[in-house]
């Protein structure tokens, strides 16, 4: 598949060559990179899985993002005209691209390795850059094939083979134009701030982004639902012929000539020349000191560099926690371990920071279904008990945090674990999770908590107590099933979406059971001490059989 | 004098490929071994066995009367362990690292900071004791490597390439502490391309060749006259030719490159 896709990028050759590319070079790169994204160990000491298995694997990834390019299909369905579905389903598509560009792949542009492997050899900033671009290119489309196939058949089988034989090129199309743009965004940021600054920025950016783009994954099919928007022609919102997802489908609909807006004909060439011209502005004028820049950037994973970090008291405090809540050494050590790391690590921060924001979101958009005034809505929530929902909903931040507490770039360094002599790899792994137990569960519990006394009353103490222990029961039996390894020692595998999607499918379906279950006993109070006791009683069983795991548990994890 | 590492028949295959073929060694306390190879021979793979990282071999090791597969926590306990890529956790403070490292070792907080900060000023990086490490040159890091490998005082240190980034001061400070552990009893087990350094502080030279032992001797047993040096031995007993010819090869090979060019 990778020789495919790379005769594909290779394929405008001459117009690389132009923008001043060493093919060959870039052949080289584009060879190499994909050669190693294949043979990624998994884990420090872990050696590649069976091909059949990566196989497997991927052709689960592959059923997965055909599942959801399902989902993509609702705007489709959703309007009458055919170009103005075209460009809600571009828009749909832009939007998860670029949120996928830039949570995923900002990583894979600012690789600090060309450092030791490409910086020193006579490559010139565009070959270096555009085999950066190209390379990620490769990723997205990995992706966007599989997502777009549900949409291709149904356009085979209504519109004809003629639609259905030129379905891919706008999505190409829309590819390069996500990509040219987000990373000319990134690039002309670079030209204008520190290194530093830049780092800081991508950063905010890209937890800032996220939830906005989860809002709108949620809030998106209700405005799509309204009438306004179902009875949407062309002539009223004549504004959408701005947009480039709107070019794309007018583009696309050129096949046969249908109503479009005056002079979209012209805006529709857009959706072609734009991309080129993007990629012709980054090569030719963002990539000079590209070089330079990525070198200064250094590690994207890294933190402030020469910072001199908090001495005295304060920096202390994690000493104390992991004291109180780890009486081995082991366990103090996987504690401090997860606690400092999750505080540096980019990576991490912004993975799991915007699930701080999802779950007020999510919250907002369950309170506002049934479409009644917010100030109505507001007025009668303590007679609802939504506060049941808000509650088990935390488990979704320590679902996050655990999803990426044991992977890491330097996975490398976990030799540390291997070569100590510990005796239970368990104590660790109890450690780490208390760290995030305590650093982002507890606190944020507690926010939530405050919120629900304050609106329900104090009576709601012992469901408060009845889902903090069952949310803690319910991350202890993940863990327990799913991460058995230590904070830190596994490289994450980019095309894992599948297995990633299962774990998100499971971490809807346990707190769901828990709550639904709580739901139930809401009035009887001794039912919920009932039920209270039995969850803590599991939760200390689940919770023994994890700090217990052995050095056999793990490697039987690891084969 | 019972010795303090006995492999007996030590065997390991990977993917099929035999990298180490019955390997028979005895180390005796007090003693510094030279464990030197060609790239591939073996000498990592051996040192990850005797660390514990890699649990599944053939034959019989042990330590200190332990058998490595039965005790290999009280062996770990044991050993020090200086890996040849300086892998560490660089987003934490050195402070921090020796903090994590120290607690994997059940060192008392106290003991963990006194030993951090003495040998810390050896190395000159008291001043670098906050800061985050992802800053900090290979030498550098290497030393924090060095200290975390110390810091439990083990009774055998296995370094592999100890000196790789390491300044001249900081090289003849380690060459120093080499000696002064040799005098403490510690047993050494020396791992290096760097063939004058062997030969300058190892008691007994062990030479391993595509995953068996060539040559376990002392560096007077092995020399054949007084000129001999061990850059010269590990060569006869290593390279198929002539080492001379094979540079100028080399040469020809660039030069006839740039002649088609």
């Amino acid at each position: 598949m990778n020789k495919l896709f790379l005769k594909l990028v290779m394929l405008p050759s001459g117009l690389w060559h132009g923008m001043g590319a060493d093919i060959d070079q870039l052949r080289a790169i584009l060879t190499v990179r994909l050669k190693m994204d294949d043979r990624k160990p998994l884990s420090f000491g872990r050696q590649q899985a069976q091909k059949k298995e990566r196989k497997a694997g991927s052709f689960f990834s592959v059923f997965i993002s055909a599942v959801m390019g399902c989902l993509y299909l609702i705007p489709l369905a959703a309007f009458k005209d055919n170009v103005f579905a075209f460009w809600a389903y571009y828009t749909t598509f832009t939007f998860i691209l670029t949120f996928m560009l830039i949570t995923d792949f900002s990583n894979v542009l600012f690789d600090p390795r060309d450092k030791f492997t490409l910086l020193h050899r006579p490559v010139n900033d565009s070959t270096l850059l555009l085999s950066r671009l190209l390379h990620v290119f490769i990723y997205l489309l990995r992706i966007v094939l599989p997502m777009c196939l549900p949409g291709w058949i149904l356009v085979g089988i209504i519109m004809g083979w003629q639609y259905a034989l030129l379905f891919p090129v706008p999505l190409l199309l829309m590819i390069f134009m996500v990509l040219f743009i987000v990373n000319g965004f990134y690039l002309l940021l670079l030209r204008f701030a520190s290194p530093q600054r830049f780092k800081e920025i991508i950063n905010t950016f890209q937890i800032g982004f996220s939830v906005i783009i989860f809002a709108m994954s949620y809030f998106m099919p209700r405005v799509m639902q309204s009438s306004v928007l179902q009875h949407m022609d062309l002539h009223t919102f004549g504004w959408v012929r701005y947009f480039p997802s709107y070019w794309l489908a007018a583009c696309y609909s050129w096949l046969s000539p249908v109503s479009i807006l005056a002079g979209t004909r012209m805006l529709s060439l857009l959706a072609i020349v734009v991309p080129l011209a993007c990629l012709w502005i980054t090569i030719k004028y963002l990539s000079p000191q590209f070089a330079v820049r990525i070198g200064a950037v250094d590690a994207f994973e890294s933190g402030e560099g020469n910072v001199q970090a908090k001495t005295g008291k304060k920096s202390n405090f994690y000493l104390k926690l992991a004291r109180i809540f780890s009486r081995s050494d082991a366990g103090q050590a996987g504690f401090m371990m997860a606690w400092l790391q999750t505080s540096r690590s980019r990576t991490f921060k912004m993975r799991v920071y915007p699930t701080f924001a999802y779950v007020p979101v999510y919250f907002v958009y369950l309170l506002t279904l049934n479409k009644e005034p917010l100030r109505d809505m507001w007025q009668n929530l303590h007679e609802r008990n939504t506060f049941i929902v808000l509650l088990y909903m935390s488990a979704f931040v320590m679902a996050q945090a655990i999803n990426f507490v044991t992977t890491s770039d330097q996975y490398k360094a976990a030799w540390i674990y291997y070569a100590s002599p510990v005796e239970k790899p368990g104590k660790i792994m109890d450690g780490a999770f208390k760290a995030l137990w305590a650093k982002y569960f507890i606190p944020y519990f507690s926010i939530i908590s405050i919120f629900v006394l304050s609106v329900w009353g104090a009576g709601k103490i012992l469901d408060i107590a009845l889902a903090m222990t069952n949310v803690t029961l319910f991350i202890a039996i993940i863990i327990r099933f799913s991460y058995k390894a230590f904070p830190f020692s596994r490289m994450e595998q980019i095309n894992s979406s599948g297995t990633k999607i299962l774990k998100a499918f499971i971490t809807l379906i346990i707190p769901g059971m828990l709550g639904i279950g709580h739901y139930f006993a809401i009035h009887i109070w001794w039912l919920k001490l009932l039920f209270l006791v039995l969850s803590a009683i599991l939760l200390w069983l689940v919770w023994d059989s994890y700090s217990n795991t052995s050095w056999e548990d793990l490697k039987k994890e690891e084969i | 004098m019972e010795p303090i590492i006995t492999i007996k028949h030590l065997g390991k295959q990977y993917a099929g490929k035999t990298v180490l073929n019955d390997i028979n060694l005895d180390i005796y306390p007090g003693q510094v071994i030279g464990y030197i190879g060609p790239n591939g021979a073996g000498k990592s793979t051996t040192v990850k066995i005797l660390t514990g990282i890699i649990q599944d071999f053939y034959g019989e090791v042990t330590v200190a009367g332990k058998d490595l597969r039965k005790d290999v926590i009280e062996i770990k306990k044991m050993i020090g362990y200086v890996p040849e890529l300086a892998e560490l956790y660089d987003l934490l403070t050195p402070r921090e690292y020796l903090t994590f490292v120290g607690k994997l070792y059940h060192l008392p907080d106290n003991i963990i900071e006194e030993r951090s900060r003495r040998m810390l000023d050896s190395f000159g990086l008291l001043a670098n004791l906050d800061q985050r490490m992802d800053s900090f040159s290979k030498g550098m890091k290497q030393k924090i490597l060095l200290t975390s490998g110390l810091l439990h005082n083990p009774s055998i240190v296995i370094f592999d390439e100890p000196l790789s980034g390491l300044d001249v001061n900081a090289v003849i400070m380690v060459k120093e502490l080499l000696q002064v552990m040799k005098q403490e009893g510690k047993t050494i087990v020396y791992c290096s391309h760097v063939m004058d350094v062997v030969e300058k502080v190892s008691d007994k030279i062990v030479l391993i060749n595509q995953g068996q032992i060539v040559a376990n001797a002392t560096i007077g047993e092995l020399k054949k006259d007084e000129t001999d040096t061990l850059e010269q031995i590990f060569s006869r007993l290593t390279s198929s030719g002539d080492q001379m010819q094979k540079a100028d090869d080399f040469a020809s090979a660039i030069n006839d490159k740039t002649i088609s060019e």
